[in-house]
């Protein structure tokens, strides 16, 4: 530790055991709730915060943002957890062990689970693994929009709102039609809760493996294109916009947007007032489509034209990129960093998608589609923090109070600052830590990440969550 | 660049000289630094130019009365078909028999990249089973670099998906040099004012480049050789090669045009690609007829081009469609040349990469 913080607490304790004692001394505090960060020191006692004091003067003397950051847990409004139905990918205990160790307190699970989170038992069961598994990670779930996600029938949308889903999502495709999209948003808009809708027109993307344009026709890899999804964003918002006038509780979120247009799109939405949020994904911010060609450099260290030899440089097709959507051009990751700084981005939400190595160690056209990012999500961000395309107090907003803000109150977490008297829900991280990508130092089981290897900052040292042992580093 | 240039990396000179074929490859004075021929765009100048003397020696090979020799005389080499081709898996078996190796082909059912036995399993047991070699065909795009990950000998890349086609674009190329460059002996092959083998002469690539693995390849080897390039096709076909062209790094430009007037002018090479009926179906195309009126390859077309200018067609072909029948056999097509050059080159390439020291 750079800064002379001090992590005093008690011998450390098991996963899900309450933090009796903890002060944190001389730290970088980041309040995403009040807007302040700076030099101050922590105190937990019991898991509740008993105290937050802000340093000034020569008690602030040596404390910078660059070393121990403390700041609230954070929130992910979408993890793919596999349970039930694809425990050989992930379980919610692994899952969650995984969210914790990326500082994630409160996971937002889909519903795309088999069978689908489209009835309460399912969520019912989902719950249930949470408990047994002994995390203190809050576990939220997105609720199926339609039957089986198929895009016809609506899902138990009541009863699952009773039960307490925190969202509606079909995602993995989009809500199928505009005309379901529409009593969706109508039907739940009056329940106070958002569709969380994923942006593709199906027709666009048919067996699309790569991002449309120059890295995609080098490579040979069938184009995906950027309007596959601008064309569905401008579709969800028109439904939006008719559905408000009759709904005014109408919510919509759009998930892992990835191109200028898509953002444009939401930035005008809501200057004129519609009631839309949207996340971005920490690789559609960090990873440009030139990884593909083995050209593997983070997307503010690429330049206008990170790859115009235009060969292939080294392991090229690495099933580990494929995901949905692509990653994209680096015009596109450079507007996808600059609506997450301006706000038009609510959240960065990791989209987690772990799979198995059979599933994933194929040709790249066959891999399964999806990262499992729920740990390198504060190390792609803090990277982007370091290049100053964002600042620390923006990147921690958008893991927090912009997600929190999604939900609605549907957490059990009463704030998403660093607040006095309430069940602490902190993550302590070091930036001046880098550590390296393994297999082993990840918790996922899905751990075929295409960051293996790369050295990312901002080592998580503690994670606490409802007052509880989340995570702990022992490397140290 | 000089011939005499040593390999970036290795520090080898690479000689002018023909390749003495008839010795074992571990003996050859020029070493070839390359274990896998994934594609070509890693490929130097020199590279290429020794691929091409290698392939005039493998030319006099097949002129002897018993074409053979006995360079990968106990070496296995496994052809390995995820796709179906007649053309390219007989042409690497006879180049690997003209080279006395072992031969072993194996045509994997084409429904089964997503089923079954992986890919990575496949290429294990075949490494197993003995293989020093892997020519492989595959349809999706970059598996040949998951294969050449776990093979421990050399992997040849026969195709993949939409991406490459590295011994396609080489006997092209060889067809093209051996065609529009004076004989040896008359004056070097491989020197030009600008030292580009084909500066100042137009290429022009006609049809699908949108799924045209040859195309694409054939993109590296030509504009490395200075080929003032052409792509034309319908713009459905031309998707994102506009992107490439723009953005290509200097001296890798080409040009891509729906205009095939302005193609075929004075073009020296016409190089047709197949059309596949699928395009059709998936709203690409209209229909064949009218892609035959609009840029099929007929004789009134190629009269816009150099009177001498080369026909070619990496097969199998649609006659009628994208080439007419006349235009196919007349005088100006090399079309029968690059099937026999393409065993040429294909020898050459498997005696190169079986010099490779490991």
């Amino acid at each position: 530790m750079t800064t002379g913080a001090t992590l005093e607490r008690l011998a450390a304790g098991e996963v899900g055991a309450l933090v009796v004692e903890l002060d944190i001394g001389r730290a970088w505090l980041v309040d995403p709730a009040s807007g302040r960060e700076g030099p101050g020191e922590i105190v937990v006692r019991d898991g509740i915060v008993e105290a937050v004091t802000w340093l000034e003067g020569d008690e602030a003397a040596g404390v910078d943002p660059g070393g121990v950051v403390v700041a609230p847990g954070f929130v992910d409004l979408h993890a793919h957890l596999r349970e039930p139905g694809n425990e050989d990918a992930e379980t919610i205990a692994t899952g969650l062990a995984a969210a914790a160790h990326g500082g994630f307190t409160t996971v937002c699970a889909m519903a795309d689970t088999t069978p689908a989170l489209d009835e309460p038992s399912v969520l019912a069961r989902v719950r249930a693994a949470a408990l047994a598994s002994g995390s203190p990670v809050e576990l939220l779930a997105h609720g199926a929009v339609t039957v089986g996600r198929a895009g016809e029938q609506l899902a138990a949308l009541g009863e699952l709102a009773d039960a307490g889903v925190v969202g509606f999502s079909d995602d993995g495709a989009p809500v199928g039609s505009a005309a379901i999209l529409r009593n969706a948003l109508a039907y739940v808009g009056t329940l106070g809760l958002p569709i969380v809708d994923h942006a593709e027109d199906p027709g666009l993307t048919a067996g699309a493996e790569a991002n449309d344009g120059y890295v995609a026709t080098v490579l040979g890899l069938r184009g995906w294109p950027a309007a596959a999804e601008e064309s569905v964003v401008a579709r969800d918002l028109a439904v939006l916009a008719d559905v408000v006038r009759d709904v005014p509780g109408a919510r919509l979120h759009l998930t892992h947007l990835s191109t200028a247009g898509a953002l444009d799109h939401v930035r005008r939405a809501k200057a004129a007032g519609l009631p839309v949020t949207c996340d971005i994904t920490p690789h559609h911010l960090a990873l440009t489509d030139a990884w593909l060609a083995g050209a593997r450099r983070w997307a503010w260290d690429a330049g206008d034209d990170p790859w115009t030899d235009g060969a292939v440089v080294a392991a090229p097709y690495d099933p580990g990129l494929r995901v949905n959507p692509p990653l994209r051009s680096v015009v596109e990751v450079a507007a996808c960093l600059a609506a997450l700084a301006d706000g038009t981005a609510d959240a960065v939400a990791t989209d987690h998608a772990p799979h198995t190595s059979v599933d994933k160690d194929v040709e790249f056209g066959a891999s399964a589609v999806g990262i499992a990012g729920i740990e390198t999500a504060l190390g792609l961000l803090l990277g982007a923090v370091d290049a100053g395309r964002l600042t620390l107090a923006r990147a921690v907003a958008a893991l927090t109070v912009g997600p929190g803000i999604v939900l609605g109150g549907r957490s059990r977490r009463r704030s998403f600052g660093l607040v006095e008297g309430a069940p602490a829900d902190l993550v302590v991280f070091d930036r001046s830590d880098r550590w390296t990508v393994t297999p082993e130092y990840l918790a996922t089981k899905g751990a075929r990440s295409p960051l293996i290897g790369r050295d990312l900052p901002g080592r998580v040292l503690l994670t606490i969550a409802d007052g509880r042992l989340a995570y702990e580093d022992v490397s140290a | 660049m000089s011939l005499a240039e040593p390999i970036a990396g290795t520090g080898t000179p690479i000689a002018t000289g023909t390749p003495e074929v008839d010795a074992a490859p571990e003996t050859q004075s020029v070493p070839w630094p390359h274990r896998h021929l994934l594609d070509v765009d890693g490929l130097s100048a020199d590279e290429i130019d020794l691929v091409m003397r290698t392939t005039d020696a493998m030319r006099e090979v097949l002129a002897r009365p018993i074409a053979k020799v006995p360079a990968l005389r106990g070496r296995n080499v496994t052809i390995l078909f995820y796709e179906a081709s007649t053309r390219t898996r007989v042409s690497f078996e006879v180049a690997a028999k003209n080279l006395s190796a072992d031969v072993v082909n194996i045509a994997a059912a084409t429904s089964s990249v997503t089923k079954g036995e992986s890919l990575v399993d496949t290429v294990r047991t075949i490494e197993a089973l003995g293989a020093d070699m892997l020519v492989m065909r595959h349809p999706a795009s970059g598996a040949p670099y998951l294969a050449a990950e776990i093979f421990g000998g050399s992997v040849l890349n026969g195709g993949d998906g939409w991406h490459a086609h590295p011994t396609q674009a080489l006997l092209d190329l060889y067809t093209i040099r051996e065609r529009l460059l004076p004989a040896p002996g008359a004056a070097p092959r491989t020197a030009t004012a600008s030292g580009q083998l084909l500066a100042g002469r137009k290429v022009v690539i006609l049809g699908d480049l949108l799924h045209s693995r040859v195309a694409r390849s054939n993109i590296w080897t030509l504009t490395a050789a200075g080929a003032d390039l052409w792509l034309c096709g319908p713009s459905t076909l031309l998707r994102g090669f506009e992107a490439w062209a723009s953005r290509g790094a200097a001296g890798r430009r080409f040009t891509v045009t729906s205009n095939i007037d302005a193609a075929l002018r004075d073009a020296d090479v016409v190089m047709a690609l197949r059309i596949q009926r699928e395009r059709m179906a998936s709203g690409l195309l209209p229909s064949l007829r009218e892609y035959a009126a609009r840029y099929g390859l007929t004789r009134a077309r190629l009269a816009a081009a150099r009177p001498d200018a080369l026909v070619m067609h990496p097969g199998p072909m649609n006659e009628g469609v994208e080439i007419a029948p006349d235009v196919a056999v007349g005088t100006n097509s090399v079309i029968t040349e690059q099937v026999t050059n393409g065993v040429a080159v294909r020898m050459a390439l498997l005696y190169l990469l079986a010099g490779v020291k490991s």
